[in-house]
């Protein structure tokens, strides 16, 4: 099996573009072609602009500062040649299958061999495209449909490339570009629009003919269901309105005239009315709600009136908060939202009960596995729970006789199931499916994926209590896992019961084991949503200040720093395997790991001083010896210093693992998972690895500038200040910070040890939270969850 | 005594730092190719030169040791000519032209090359490691004050208002445009070259700046302040050079003598107000020369900030129209080490250009200080 190694991307729109930085995140040469703008002197000039728009986009494509520099841009008249050195190349052009058609033409007279060639089209099934192409070419041929935006959405369905010629591409997409491959029949839509389009049609269409108002039917359609948090109008909005008729065109096209779309495909003019006066959501003139200035400055939404847009006239007035007693109880009790009389009930189930049939009346066309669908439906539409998933939670019977209130049939699947349930726990702990054929099947999984649900549902664990558990992946490999809620949501704030579970974790891997992962995930959130550690309790922290119990305070601080320097000095390796935010205490837990094994979505950063303190559990210690040990870097005191003081001052986070890596919260010899179900695998490969030959580091020394780097960094605040950019408690957390950084009194030719900062860590923290300023911040953070800019 | 002339005067192009085409160019290389450039132009006997005296504002890092003697090495000269490093922030490398024209008057030396060069992209102001000394900073924290604020302060004691500093850049933009635009830089340029890139024309330049656009910044440095980016020299990459000889052996040479140097000044102000450091320098420099400000022809005054720029022409009373004719450091940029080079040498340059008689050059200096030199026609 070759290796994909470099990618050529054809069509700079929206998706081409944004799938080559992804193709670049995964370290690969990219080349992003478009067609010559006639007339323009720059004949690469749509590529370039595409590529330059790359580094606005928001949310953003790119996940580093590197990976920019491996596209280059080009154009399909000059640059056929060099596509002869692509081993994959991505057609993402228009919609149309005479100039696709026309293009793989040209493309198969330079494919080299070995290389395949795959449509990013969403709506032209695999044999139009394919109609009257050459033979050899098809077998090269496959469709790669990406989910936009193609860095954040984990989906990837592929129709036909089953061949071993494909094998690479399958490789490459599942390790470097990270997704979870769903092959799909070659059905209209394939799998996720299918499903999804039918939803958001009906979710339209019952909100307006039930007389929903379009706050109301995104209260209902969206959080209480599992379904993304903006409900249906909202997401319309966010994805642009002009791109379902298209969708919804083609599947007219293409769907046999039984089909239950056809019944869901009407109301569609007022789609059609908006988008032609501009309102296509986001990325025009606002859609269902708009955002603009009120005259106060303020941003205002509004919404727009649901009813008299049905009726022609397009109106928004001042968006509400819908409060509905219903909604509230649904996330307790999703059936009695479902079973209430009124017009939310009648809407949520109108679209559930419809949506749930339709998918399972879909297998096997669409697909044979249960799981695929889920999969396709979680990952592509970001779905709390696939519709099978959904079924088991309601219970398939209940499903089954409430079908009859919308006038529709039990779907064979559905009625073989009877009151069974469509997953079932097998022996090693994965999950089993059910199948048409009424048996439970395993499901197939790639190799190298280690669910820690699947170990969690077969044994017990080793310690644990409500914040945190111990389990044993095997291999002698334990696992410490956190999940602290703090207000009804796992936030993994550190306190005693989860610091002293780690403490029992480090003391069971030190007398039986051979190394420790640091993991948790819930992989049914977004991964900014998910918290590997939000650091220290800070409820506990203001508490403890509240009552002045500042000898408890310094303490704690003290409990924590010896517990990290007891992880970073073991004589057994502990790898940290952090999804999602890494903050503060968290943020320091993996900078004492042996390595860290990030996944790629991780946000990481020290943002004490958001909340008016300073790093407590040795991150100043540690940042100032990663930069002070980086050779690249210029040499003296200051750099390090300042480097870090700028880190942490500003609390900044990564935006990626690439970019922790740049900030340093990672090391260069850390490892980043593009796979999100690869992580604790990966981690736990790492560990066995560094366990084989492991010795603990040896401890650093410092040097740092003492009182005269103190007046630099000061001189630096106060510019900040005069520009309006540092508030007046800024200055004083500035202060303190630079105290810890500059190493308090010392000359930089005496060298410190990390205890020296770890004190000066101490005194500045201690000295920060008697002020009552600080003390404000942490209240407004622990309140409202904003911070306070005082 | 011997005089001094100015026979020779070649700089590099200036270049944004951090995004202009010389982010990439060490600055020791860069100003060895302006070196050698102005030992070829001028055809000087390379043997004869005496010092080569380089100015840097921070000399540390690619532009640390002696960046002098390394640059003399690179520049090919022969090992028997001399080298040193000279600073005085901004006014270094007219401290080189100072020093050379003291020498040659105190018969230590006939030929000397006097050059300057920062590159601000690849040693940052202030350099790698700032460590100010607490007992200054708590006693007269002003000695570490920052260049913006000094802007800011003599903008608000000499009451220029945000409008007057934004018409003085705009004005700067549009004579450099039409002197780039004219050829008016070509003679003085020299194209440098590292890989596939030559550098041959100024980059801060913005021909195409407008009122309307520079109102719309924001204050750069205080809130509530008046100094834009706009009305601020940017950052920049460069180097220049210039040959200064004694009259006697230029002639005997044949070099093309560019003004004869008249007298030179500097003089200390407060680090606060340092912008109008070179109201007295160029007091004491007229006032050696013999002359009042009314009989310069030509005046090159360096823009450090618009505001320090206007302030000096109405307490000099020096007539805007002779003032950087083609463009000031708003425009052109300010490659600390370099500028000093970059005037002199473009003042006598003017006043061999317009056939006037006396010309000053003069520029302020962080820390409080300013520099002049008056240049008299031959």
């Amino acid at each position: 099996m070759s290796e994909i190694r470099k990618v050529a991307v054809i069509g700079a729109g929206v998706m081409g573009a944004s799938i080559a930085a992804h193709c670049a995140n995964a370290g690969a040469d990219v080349l992003l072609l478009d067609i010559v703008k006639p007339g323009a002197e720059n004949r690469n000039a749509i590529a370039e602009g595409a590529i330059e728009r790359l580094r606005k986009m928001d949310p953003a494509p790119l996940m580093g500062s590197r990976a920019i520099k491996l596209i280059k841009p080009g154009n399909i008249e000059d640059d056929l040649d060099a596509l002869k050195t692509a081993d994959w190349i991505v057609e993402a052009v228009i919609e149309r299958v005479d100039i696709k058609q026309d293009l793989y033409r040209k493309l198969a007279t330079v494919l080299k061999p070995g290389a395949v060639v795959s449509s990013n089209t969403s709506t032209i099934p695999l044999a139009e495209l394919m109609a009257g192409v050459d033979a050899a070419f098809a077998e090269k041929f496959c469709i790669t449909h990406f989910f936009n935006p193609p860095r954040y959405m984990r989906l990837l369905e592929i129709v036909g490339g089953a061949a071993p010629e494909f094998a690479a591409l399958r490789h490459f997409i599942d390790h470097r570009l990270g997704k979870s491959i769903v092959d799909c029949n070659d059905t209209p839509g394939f799998i996720a629009n299918r499903i999804g389009t039918y939803w958001i049609q009906c979710a339209m269409v019952l909100a307006l003919e039930l007389g929903l108002e379009v706050e109301e039917a995104d209260a209902v359609m969206g959080k209480p269901i599992g379904f993304p948090s903006t409900g249906v109008f909202g997401l319309m909005d966010l994805v642009g309105l002009d791109l379902a008729p298209h969708v919804n065109a083609s599947l007219a096209r293409l769907l046999p005239a039984s089909d239950a779309f056809h019944t869901m495909n009407r109301e569609t003019e007022l789609l059609t009315k908006m988008i032609s006066e501009g309102f296509t959501g986001l990325k025009g003139k606002g859609g269902f709600y708009r955002s603009a200035r009120g005259a106060d400055g303020k941003r205002q939404k509004s919404a727009l009136n649901l009813q008299s847009a049905r009726g022609g006239t397009l109106e928004w007035r001042p968006a509400v908060k819908p409060e509905l007693d219903d909604v509230k109880s649904a996330r307790k009790d999703l059936k009695k939202l479902l079973t209430a009389g009124n017009k939310y009930g009648k809407y949520a189930w109108g679209v559930l009960g419809r949506v749930l049939a339709y998918t399972a009346s879909l297998i096997p066309e669409i697909g044979e596995h249960i799981a695929d669908v889920d999969t396709a439906m979680r990952l592509g539409y970001t779905w709390k729970f696939g519709p099978f998933e959904l079924i088991d939670r309601l219970g398939a019977d209940w499903v089954a006789s409430h079908l009859a209130e919308l006038g529709l049939e039990v779907p064979p699947i559905l009625a073989k199931l009877g009151a069974g349930k469509f997953y079932r726990p097998g022996a090693t702990g994965a999950l089993e499916q059910f199948g048409l054929d009424g048996e439970y099947h395993a499901i197939a999984t790639a190799p190298g994926i280690l669910r820690l649900d699947d170990i969690k549902r077969v044994s017990k664990p080793l310690a644990g209590n409500k914040s945190a558990s111990v389990w044993d992946l095997g291999d002698g490999v334990l696992c410490f896992e956190m999940h602290a809620e703090a207000r009804g949501v796992v936030r993994n704030m550190l306190d005693g019961d989860v610091l002293g579970i780690l403490e029992k974790a480090l003391a069971l891997t030190g007398a039986s084991h051979k190394a420790l992962v640091i993991y948790n995930d819930d992989p049914r959130e977004q991964p900014q949503k998910v918290s590997f550690s939000q650091g220290a309790n800070i409820g506990m922290v203001a508490l403890t200040a509240n009552i002045r119990l500042w000898g408890k305070l310094e303490s704690g601080m003290k409990d924590g720093q010896k517990l990290y320097q007891s992880m970073r000095y073991a004589p057994f390796p502990v790898v940290g395997a952090p999804v999602g935010l890494a903050l503060g205490g968290g943020c320091e837990m993996l900078l004492h790991c042996a390595a860290v094994q990030a996944y790629a979505e991780s946000y990481i950063g020290l943002v004490e001083a958001g909340v008016g303190l300073v790093p407590g559990w040795g991150g100043c210690a540690s940042m100032l010896a990663r930069w002070q040990g980086d050779k690249q870097a210029p040499k003296g005191p200051m750099p390090a210093v300042a480097k870090v003081f700028e880190t942490i001052s500003t609390a900044q986070v990564s935006r990626s693992a690439a970019q922790a890596m740049e900030m340093k919260f990672l090391n260069p010899t850390d490892g980043i998972t593009m796979n999100r179900d690869r992580l604790l695998a990966d981690a736990k490969a790492r560990a066995l690895e560094l366990a084989m030959d492991y010795k603990a580091p040896e401890p650093p020394t410092l040097r740092l500038p003492g009182a005269s780097g103190r007046v630099a960094l000061k001189m630096a605040v106060d510019a900040m200040a005069a520009r309006g950019l540092a508030t007046p408690h800024d200055i004083t957390v500035s202060a303190a910070l630079a105290e810890v950084l500059t190493g308090g009194d010392a000359e930089w030719i005496d060298p410190l040890t990390e205890h020296d900062v770890m004190a000066l860590e101490r005194k500045s923290f201690l000295a920060l939270i008697k002020t009552k300023e600080s003390q404000a911040r942490l209240k407004s953070i622990i309140d409202t969850g904003k911070p306070l800019r005082n | 005594m011997p005089n001094a002339v100015i026979a020779g005067y070649a700089r590099s192009a200036f270049a944004p730092a951090n995004k202009g085409s010389l982010t990439r160019f060490r600055p020791d290389e860069l100003a060895a190719e302006i070196v050698r450039a102005l030992v070829s132009r001028t055809n000087v006997p390379a043997a004869d030169l005496e010092d080569l005296i380089v100015g840097c504002s921070f000399p540390e890092a690619e532009q640390g040791l002696n960046v002098a003697r390394l640059i003399g090495m690179l520049a090919g000269l022969p090992n028997t000519v001399a080298a040193t490093t000279v600073n005085r922030f901004c006014g270094s490398s007219m401290t080189s032209i100072h020093i050379a024209a003291g020498a040659i008057t105190a018969g230590a030396g006939e030929a000397f090359i006097c050059a300057g060069v920062e590159s601000m992209t690849r040693v940052p102001m202030s350099g790698f490691n700032p460590m100010p000394s607490p007992k200054l900073y708590a006693a007269r924290p002003e000695a570490y004050i920052s260049m913006g604020d000094t802007a800011e302060n003599v903008a608000q004691k000499w009451q220029i208002s945000r409008a007057a500093q934004e018409e003085f850049a705009l004005l700067s933009h549009k004579k450099a445009a039409a002197a780039q635009r004219q050829g008016g830089f070509e003679a003085e340029i020299v194209p440098v070259t590292n890989g596939k890139t030559t550098v041959s024309h100024d980059e801060c330049i913005r021909a195409e700046a407008t009122a309307e656009g520079l109102a719309g910044l924001k204050p750069a440095f205080s809130k509530e302040g008046t100094v834009t980016a706009g009305t601020s020299s940017p950052l920049t990459d460069g180097a220049a050079a210039v040959l200064v000889c004694s009259e006697d052996y230029a002639r005997r040479h044949g070099l093309d003598i560019l003004a004869r140097i008249k007298s030179v000044a500097v003089a200390g102000c407060a680090p606060e107000i340092m912008g109008v450091g070179p109201i007295n320098a160029t007091r004491k420099a007229l006032a050696r020369a013999g002359i009042t400000a009314a009989e310069l022809d030509v005046v090159e005054l360096n823009e450090a900030f618009a505001s320090q720029a206007l302030a000096c022409i109405r307490d000099l009373e020096l007539d805007p129209a002779k003032v950087n004719l083609d463009g000031g450091a708003s425009a052109l940029g300010h490659p600390l080490g370099a500028t000093g080079a970059r005037i002199t040498g473009k003042a006598a340059s003017l006043l061999k250009r317009t056939g006037g008689r006396y010309a000053l050059a003069t520029q302020c200096i962080g820390g409080g200080q300013g520099i002049a030199t008056v240049l008299e026609a031959v």
